[in-house]
């Protein structure tokens, strides 16, 4: 009796996913919560039976995948920014697929030029304004938040975030190191409050009347706005939401993505690239919108009627990998600014 | 006088044991070592021109407040409910300890949600006073490196608290009746030097944990070193320099460490409790009495009850039947992970702690006290010392198994539950050994001499004289470690297998999108886990 016991107890502690797995079962390594994806996972092994299982993690997935190298279970990479998604292609954690679904699915600025990741949802880093005490056309573009008349007025994240570092490395893309470094600081000089928070936090400083102006990404207006949280759901009246450089010269709003891509060793190569297709697909497409009010990358996606109200915007077409190439030297500016 | 003993087979048999499992427990460390000395981009130089003091001086700043103030309230609440008899003792021995059980990170989330300028606190302060804005008053803010040292504070004096506790009931009458006689302070001229090796390991513990802490400076914003760190890694790809600024931290403690062992010198603090003693609590009354339970209410209050509250109010608002199944589900997890880990943990740490003091080789020593340090690491960092090291065995045995036995096996150590167990005994190994060596301390070398001179083996006298002596000092770090383990985050979420939660990763995918409503429930759940062991082994840390 005891020695079974022994028996099924070692079972237990050394019983992982790879010595059950099973052909038909597909593992995900993923930065985004189990919360935000199991809508996503369960219509996909509606349609097509195949059963997922997940690990979520914010942080070093990658070095997790490298470390077991080819006994890794993993089949599927998810995560959030850009920044990321380049480190696992950087590390050559991902293997390059060849599907003329998500080549027509996903615009070419949008995924690796090597066909390892791919954008699978789009947000923007809008900037949004107290209705009251910013006028209609006063700030239109992101580089209007250096203009010294905003002067303890706006508040921010720390610039270390990956969103914030994100939008630096935009500012470098598009001025220059110097030029960015300069708006960095004049940005750093309009701040209300020392960078702090999350971007929920800087609406309510809004709310609160501790600042003006904000930066965040578009989807916590509609998490805000369709919160569980009566009090969050005031936070967001009477703010006005801009999407930045959309003038006729500009070159449109700074934009993010979720993606993912297929692990290098994955046994499951095909259920894979499977899972990738069905998530750049007009279903999934919309559930983005629908569960976390994100943009479809696919083309002939229309944004969800939500966000379809809070205005048209034009997004910047640089190639993303661009952000994250340039995001070491957003953040030593973000070091000498102290944003 | 000291009796070296023959290195005979059985001796040297120990040694290797003592040596290949301390090797093994310090691995991922020397991993981050490797780590380390592996490519980096040169950061340096901007660093030192940036930020670098910055870091330097907010961690120091908030190690030394933090450490200050959890050792004042650890000592001072050990001292009240050591001494003195007052009714409920045994439940405020009890809530003592829970704000231990409580992550600090969300401990922060609360304070913030109820101090700032929209919480309640100061809307209610607005409204009696007839302030209309922030420009009527002064208040401090929340979210500053003032605001870090005290949730700190309040969430880690516990490991003070413990450690002071069990050092003063381990003192003998006899002593501290000598110090009556003479109308000397019992407290001072006493109990609170021969504790001094105890409380010591609880402040060492206090400032790793803060050096380490992720979640609290982030959420405030404070420029540390661990947040350098995750900027330098996540923000510029270089794990290297990652490595380098996690060891940087690392030697810093290992350095105030030493120098605390230097200044101990070869003071003894050996004391030994024996059955004739008799208790002498005290039976306060009146002024005195009423005095105790107000210094004791205020880590209770500030610590637990206040941020209980609050996150009580935030769950009401969002819970439904879901997800307070899933909930209870997954307390089931965290209760045999924590379980089964605190249980390795203190046999491990018994075994390496009374084997070295009783084997005395240094080299070896000096092995085991590295691979009781894994707790002065960033958690994460860790894990991927971690991940390196499994990732390298699993390596290993494929290879040895399809040489060996020409098959490839599809068994793998990664992502197995044994990984995480082994990641816990890798970071929390400091929390156990900390506490046996304390235990150590306090027995006097001699008794072991006179035992072996008696002809009584090593093994028989760890069994009948160390062990029975040593016991309390178990079971107060085992709900050390169990505490820690229930709320332990970043290793957790990396090493876990596939759709495996704990309380502390279940909450966290809520409090990761700031959906504090749905994180308060299994973090409410997370503190009551915790309680039925920290009732159960306070038990038997007082009556044993």
């Amino acid at each position: 009796m005891p020695k079974t016991l022994l028996y099924a107890f070692l079972t237990i502690l050394f019983t992982s996913v790879n010595s059950l797995s099973v052909a038909s079962e597909l593992n995900i390594y993923s930065h985004r919560q189990p919360f935000l994806i199991n809508p996503f996972l369960e219509a996909f092994t509606k349609e097509t039976g195949i059963k997922t299982n997940v690990l979520y993690s914010t942080k070093g997935l990658a070095q997790r995948l490298k470390a077991e190298g080819e006994n890794s279970p993993a089949d599927v990479v998810l995560t959030v920014d850009i920044g990321r998604l380049y480190i696992y292609a950087d590390m050559d954690l991902l293997a390059e697929i060849d599907s003329n679904v998500l080549d027509k699915n996903i615009p070419i600025h949008l995924k690796s030029s090597s066909n390892t990741w791919f954008g699978l949802s789009k947000r923007s880093r809008v900037i949004v304004v107290s209705e009251n005490k910013v006028g209609d056309g006063e700030i239109n573009k992101i580089e209007d938040l250096a203009d010294p008349k905003w002067k303890g007025r706006i508040c921010s994240r720390p610039g270390s975030h990956v969103y914030n570092r994100a939008l630096m490395a935009s500012m470098i893309a598009a001025h220059g190191n110097a030029e960015a470094e300069k708006w960095a600081r004049g940005l750093v000089n309009n701040l209300a409050r020392r960078p702090q928070g999350n971007d929920r936090a800087q609406v309510k400083a809004i709310f609160e009347g501790q600042c003006d102006i904000a930066i965040i990404n578009n989807y916590y207006f509609g998490k805000l706005k369709f919160s569980e949280d009566e009090t969050q759901r005031e936070w967001i009246k009477g703010l006005r939401l801009i999407f930045p450089n959309q003038e006729p010269n500009d070159r449109g709003a700074h934009i993010n993505i979720s993606g993912g891509g297929v692990a290098k060793y994955s046994k499951n190569k095909e259920a894979a690239i499977k899972l990738l297709e069905f998530l750049s697909e007009k279903e999934a497409q919309n559930l983005y919108g629908e569960i976390n009010f994100e943009y479809p990358v696919n083309p002939k996606t229309e944004p969800t009627s939500e966000l379809k109200s809070w205005g048209n915007f034009r997004e910047d077409k640089l190639s993303i990998v661009k952000i994250a190439e340039l995001g070491y030297e957003a953040q030593k500016i973000i070091d000498k600014v102290g944003w | 006088m000291v009796i070296k003993s023959k290195l005979t087979e059985r001796t040297f048999f120990w040694q290797l044991f003592v040596f290949v499992s301390a090797f093994l427990i310090s691995w991922p460390i020397l991993a981050l070592v490797h780590l380390s000395l592996g490519y980096s981009s040169n950061l340096w130089a901007h660093l030192f021109e940036t930020v670098l003091f910055t870091y330097i001086f907010n961690t120091f700043t908030l190690m030394v407040g933090v450490g200050l103030c959890a050792g004042i309230i650890g000592v001072w609440s050990a001292w009240i409910l050591y001494k003195y008899d007052m009714p409920f003792k045994n439940v405020l021995e009890v809530l003592i300890l829970l704000p231990a059980a409580c992550p600090g990170y969300l401990v922060a989330y609360a304070y913030t949600d109820f101090f700032e300028y929209a919480g309640p606190f100061q809307v209610i302060l607005r409204e009696m006073m007839g302030w209309n804005n922030a420009n009527d008053y002064y208040f401090p803010e929340i979210r500053s490196l003032f605001g870090g040292i005290l949730i700190l504070s309040f969430v880690l004096y516990p490991y003070v608290y413990l450690l002071a506790r069990t050092g003063f009931l381990n003192i003998s009458d006899k002593l501290t009746n000598v110090a009556r006689i003479y109308n000397r302070s019992e407290f001072w001229s006493v109990s609170l030097p021969l504790s001094r090796p105890a409380i010591m390991v609880g402040l060492s513990l206090v400032c790793m944990e803060v050096v380490s802490d992720f979640g609290t400076v982030e959420y405030f914003s404070l420029q540390t070193l661990t947040l350098g760190i995750f900027n330098v890694w996540i923000g510029m790809n270089d794990i290297g320099a990652a490595a380098q600024m996690s060891l940087f931290t690392f030697i810093f403690i290992v350095m105030l460490l030493y120098f605390e062992l230097k200044s101990r010198g070869r003071k003894s603090f050996s004391t030994i409790k024996v059955a004739d003693d008799y208790s002498q609590t005290i039976r306060a009354s009146g002024k005195k009495l009423a005095l105790n339970y107000f210094l004791i209410m205020i880590p209770i209050f500030i610590g637990f009850l206040l941020p209980i509250i609050i996150l009580f109010f935030n769950m009401i608002e969002s819970i439904t039947i879901q997800s307070l199944k899933s909930s209870i589900l997954v307390s089931g997890n965290t209760f045999f992970v924590a379980g089964l880990g605190s249980v390795l943990i203190m046999i491990t740490a018994t075994i390496l702690g009374t084997l070295n003091y009783m084997l005395k080789n240094r080299n070896i020593s000096l092995l085991t006290n590295l691979s009781a340090m894994g707790y002065a690491f960033p958690g994460t960092m860790l894990a991927i010392g971690v991940i390196i090291f499994v990732g390298q065995m699993d390596y290993f045995l494929k290879n040895l198994f399809s040489s060996v036995f020409d098959v490839s096996p599809t068994i793998y150590l990664s992502g197995t539950l044994a990984v995480l167990l082994f990641a816990y005994l890798v970071r929390y190994l400091a929390v156990g050994y900390g506490s046996i060596v304390s235990g150590l301390q306090n027995i006097p070398i001699n008794l072991h001499y006179a035992s072996r001179t008696l002809g009584s083996s090593m093994e028989h006298t760890i069994r009948k004289i160390t062990m029975p002596l040593l016991i309390r000092f178990v079971f107060a770090g085992s709900i050390l470690v169990f505490v820690d383990i229930v709320k332990e985050l970043p290793m957790t979420l990396l090493l876990r297998p596939f759709n495996f939660e704990t309380l502390a990763t279940y909450t966290y995918q809520f409090a990761h999108d700031e959906l504090m409503g749905q994180a308060s429930m299994p973090a409410l759940i997370i503190i009551l886990v915790s309680i039925i062991p920290i009732i159960f082994l306070n038990r038997l840390l007082v009556k044993s």
